[in-house]
């Protein structure tokens, strides 16, 4: 703490050079800012508001074998400081988004992670065989932490065994570095944390949205036509920082931090807490240029206090005299 | 017919309240200084406005352009929860900053000679500036304008000085004629010959009208209302069925063929308190 104080005293405003590249595993990013999966289509929604060769990554929406109708409507449901969605994983099917949206994404200059999803075994296993095949794909990030859908999804991510169980499938099926994105609604998701990194992921992502949901006091009807449905947003961040530390401590493979970050102060509480890389999610929804300015903001966080890599931020919290680390 | 939606450009555009009223009970007009927009925008097409900052509530709200003067851009809303009830306080002055214009406008072809514009409630809205548009170009506008009371009748003036016709249903009466303004297209179909009909409103009224419409031959366009979070096509929100397989209404609508709308149950419901 010293230290770091005299160097902020020392600092005269003169500009210095961040380094914002960070490594998740085998992965070079330019920046620790991605989107995250469900909340930035394929990328060419946000074209228009975002520098996408800013980002580190576009992870794209959820992709499954065959197309996918989703979930009836409503499906979004507003709640303080947050929102429910129950999109039920609405997508054209592994081909058409190679046909299109991967297309698209391919000619832009940026590292494209695909998030995965499946019904069985053996539906991730092909969704990911058919991406690996793609030279445009960077990495994969398998989604078995979905709320909104009744097979598949959140049934693979909330026990040990059944995420152990595809994790290893899908590690067999492709060289892709491969990330896991894990459910909080779990007892203990450091646990899950290790068990995937003992099945060969690459990384593990956190956290996907927590089941929640919102009756209409008129009707007394659920407001979500699934009736429940996954909270995302500001709502949700302190739960989520609190297990990307959790995790980060207790695993050796990098986590992406997600949940709630709507700025750069709170991308810059997950790096400390221990992630590598942060994914911004309902943040663009509200401001569809959010992922640049948390970019920019993460610089000039770092510049202001003359730290030369932002990949210094990471696990850098300060534990507490008294608290455990 | 249907410009392509990635091939527009949309940004955001921070606009000054200019003007806030309360129009009756529960119903406002907000007119912003907004020069990029009013240049933009078309009949039917949307603003995603983002009404507060470091509010309990994140997400934007969809508000359809009812009248484009100069710069400014007129949008009539009613209060329905906690953002709209924000936006019923916001003084002139106040900077806000919005999304748009979005979505398909009304795109009324070319040819058309005689429009039929059925508008329930807060329907109106999006139909104003297509009224005075159509007017502009020589086409005969028809309006049937329905509301629960005659003080709910929303741009009532536009539209009688805009339109040939101009048929005002409340469901008390105390306006024109009693009864839902389902209970006259059939009417304006047979007397006004429309070459096109376009409908706007809670969803079983502008059901009916689509059915009305199709039944009678007539080319029907409807703007569909959704609950919505990004607005730009990437969160699936707010899904309407088609026969085509699932649209958006934020880019792919919210103006559709009829023909192509596979309707559903919409409960209306689902905007108390989230709007």
């Amino acid at each position: 703490m010293g230290v770091r104080r005299c160097i902020v005293l020392a600092w005269t405003g003169v500009s210095m050079d961040v380094d914002m590249t960070v490594e998740v595993g085998p992965l070079t990013l330019r920046s620790p800012v991605v989107t995250a999966s469900g909340t930035f289509g394929s990328g060419r929604e946000y074209a228009d508001f975002v520098d996408l060769t800013r980002l580190g990554a576009v992870v794209t929406k959820g992709v499954s074998w065959d197309a996918w109708p989703g979930n009836p409507g409503p499906r979004i449901a507003e709640t303080a400081s947050g929102m429910l969605n129950s999109i039920g994983l609405q997508n054209p099917g592994v081909e058409a988004f190679i046909e299109s949206d991967l297309a698209w994404l391919a000619t832009q200059d940026v590292p494209v992670i695909v998030n995965v999803a499946g019904h069985t075994v053996a539906e991730y296993v092909a969704v990911a065989e058919r991406l690996s095949a793609e030279s445009s794909v960077a990495a994969l990030e398998l989604n078995i932490s979905c709320p909104n859908v009744d097979e598949g999804g959140l049934a693979f991510g909330t026990t040990c065994k059944a995420a152990a169980e595809v994790t290893r499938a899908v590690r067999a099926a492709t060289g892709l570095p491969l990330i896991v994105k894990l459910s909080p609604n779990v007892t203990d998701v450091s646990e899950i944390a290790r068990a995937m990194e003992a099945e060969g992921a690459d990384a593990v992502s956190l956290i996907n949205t927590l089941l929640g949901m919102s009756i209409d006091t008129v009707t007394w009807r659920p407001r979500l036509a699934r009736t429940v449905g996954g909270l995302s947003g500001p709502a949700i961040k302190p739960v989520a920082l609190r297990m990307v530390w959790q995790v980060a401590s207790r695993v050796g493979i990098p986590v992406i931090g997600m949940g709630g970050i709507m700025s750069a102060e709170d991308a810059v509480e997950f790096m400390l807490a221990g992630a590598c890389a942060v994914a911004v999610g309902t943040a663009n929804f509200v401001d569809p240029a959010a992922t640049m300015k948390i970019t920019d903001g993460l610089e000039s966080y770092c510049r202001q206090r003359d730290i030369p890599r932002v990949a210094d931020l990471t696990g850098a919290i300060v534990a507490q005299r008294t608290g455990e680390r | 017919m249907t410009p392509d939606p990635q091939a527009a450009r949309t940004s955001l555009e921070r606009m000054r309240v200019v003007k806030n009223v309360q129009l009756t009970e529960g119903v406002g007009l907000v007119v912003f200084d907004a020069p990029r927009i009013a240049r933009q925008v078309r009949p039917g097409q949307f603003i995603h406005l983002r009404i507060a900052r470091d509010a309990a509530f994140i997400l934007r709200r969809p508000f359809s352009v009812h009248r484009v003067r100069g710069d400014l851009i007129e949008i009539v809303y009613q209060v329905l929860g906690v953002g709209t009830r924000a936006l019923s306080l916001a003084a002139p002055g106040e900077v806000m900053d919005a999304i748009g214009p979005l979505g398909t406008g009304w795109d009324v072809p070319d040819d058309v000679t005689h429009a039929l514009l059925v508008a329930g409630g807060l329907g109106a809205a999006p139909l104003g500036m297509l009224a005075e548009e159509l007017s502009a170009h020589g086409v005969a506008v028809s309006v049937a304008l329905g509301a629960p009371t005659g003080e709910r009748l929303v741009g009532r003036e536009l539209f009688e000085s805009v339109a040939r016709r101009v048929v005002l249903c409340t469901d008390d009466g105390t306006v024109g004629r009693a009864g839902f303004v389902t209970a006259v297209v059939d009417a304006l179909l047979v007397a006004d010959r429309p070459d096109i009909v376009c409908a706007c409103g809670p969803e079983a009224m502008a059901r009916t009208v689509c059915e009305k419409a199709s039944a009678a031959g007539v080319p029907c366009r409807v703007s569909l209302e959704r609950l919505m979070a990004c607005g730009v096509g990437a969160c699936l929100s707010c899904v309407v069925s088609t026969r085509t397989g699932q649209k958006r209404a934020c880019i792919d609508g919210p103006v559709f063929w009829a023909d192509d709308v596979v309707w559903e149950s919409v409960d209306a419901s689902c905007w108390r308190g989230q709007g």
